[in-house]
């Protein structure tokens, strides 16, 4: 048995697709136990959330009303972010909060892949929110939006201050990403961690009975990583939210 | 109406008094229940993990838009290495300092939502 609490993280070919599917530029492509874990969650979620909302109740049932809950607490946290405006990216905040969570809580099931603890995923949301941002802001008021970038102070005060904002803007993609992603990894290490204890204990002979109380912890570890796994989710989307405010209000939140 | 379906063959019509009871406690339910789980402000270490993020990356930007400069500068022969860098490592520190200030303001703002959420009990 592999001890070694990394080893969780290894993105590999999934069993009898050694080769790869094609090649790009001379790079092969294959169909990881990565890919497989995001095309199960958006399958799942996407069949799930169309299938509970079909019989549409007026009464719903239990499924339907999780349906109807989580895009009531999307549709509210949009709401309360952006204000009505924000309400027309309410399809692309909710994918994301959807595929965040899945992802997440799909990752909490022993023996298989928390996709979000790798940095190319998240990075790649965080790269796709901020391009939305940066597209939306200049569609919505042209070159007017790069007043972002410029505060309120006299212009002596502009030459430091706008490479100061110019950097800070830079900053979110690898701040909203970092979040997500060392949060997953260090929860998931952490269960490996302990689960290694039990192991080690477990065949020591006189000290086995010992071995129940990493045992324990990694329940308590476990809910504690249920919450992280909605939290970050729900982070990763009030962010979105707040970010896409900015692009379409500028800087009336001051 | 088809939830009241099977009393309609009973008494023809839905009482509306029923209905509107029904609803007045369903709306006194959901405030009761919003104001329980909206009561929690960020737990600490969240707050405290995501100012050392947004000061950290603005640390990396930073000083990666310095080296960056800079190995630009040396490609047209100009040798500033490593003046741009270190500029630009103060500036990624100052942009930090901004970052940790506006995720304080957005958290103070959510605490502020959340109480007067509580308080007008919508």
């Amino acid at each position: 048995m592999n001890l070694n609490p990394m080893e969780q993280f290894a993105v590999k070919p999934i069993l009898g697709l050694d080769k790869p599917l094609f090649e790009i530029a001379g790079h092969p492509i294959y169909f990881t136990n990565q890919a497989l874990l995001m095309v199960i969650v958006v399958a799942v979620s996407s069949l799930f959330l169309s299938l509970a909302v079909k019989p549409n109740r007026l009464v719903p049932t239990r499924g339907q009303s999780m349906a109807e809950m989580s895009y009531e607490f999307v549709s509210n946290m949009i709401h309360s972010a952006t204000g009505e405006d924000g309400l027309k990216f309410f399809p692309f905040v909710f994918t994301l909060f959807i595929f965040v969570l899945c992802c997440n809580f799909f990752g909490m099931v022993p023996g298989s892949f928390t996709v979000t603890s790798q940095i190319a995923v998240t990075f790649a949301l965080a790269a796709l929110v901020i391009l939305m941002v940066i597209v939306v802001g200049f569609m919505k008021h042209g070159i007017g939006f790069l007043k972002l970038f410029v505060p309120h102070a006299p212009w002596y005060l502009l030459i430091l201050l706008i490479p100061i904002e110019v950097i800070s803007f830079l900053t979110r993609p690898i701040s909203l990403s970092v979040r997500l992603f060392a949060n997953m990894l260090a929860g998931h290490t952490m269960l490996a961690v302990f689960g290694g204890f039990v192991v080690a204990l477990g065949s020591a002979g006189v000290w086995a009975p010992l071995a129940i109380a990493p045992m324990l912890l990694i329940v308590a570890i476990m809910l504690l990583e249920l919450l992280v796994a909605f939290l970050q989710a729900y982070v990763f989307a009030i962010l979105t939210c707040i970010y896409l405010n900015e692009a379409l209000h500028l800087h009336d939140h001051h | 109406m088809r939830f009241f379906g099977l009393w309609e063959t009973v008494l023809t019509a839905p009482d509306p008094d029923r209905l509107n009871d029904l609803g007045k406690r369903l709306d006194e339910l959901q405030t009761r229940q919003a104001a329980k789980t909206q009561r929690q402000a960020p737990s600490q270490s969240s707050i405290a993990f995501r100012f050392a993020t947004e000061l950290v990356a603005a640390l990396v930007v930073g000083g990666g838009l310095g080296w960056g400069i800079d190995w630009l500068c040396g490609h047209f022969g100009f040798h500033t290495r490593p003046a741009f860098m270190i500029v630009f490592f103060v500036l990624g520190a100052a942009a930090g300092i901004r970052n940790v200030m506006r995720a304080a303001h957005e958290i103070n703002a959510e605490i502020a939502r959340k109480r007067s959420d509580k308080e007008t009990g919508s």
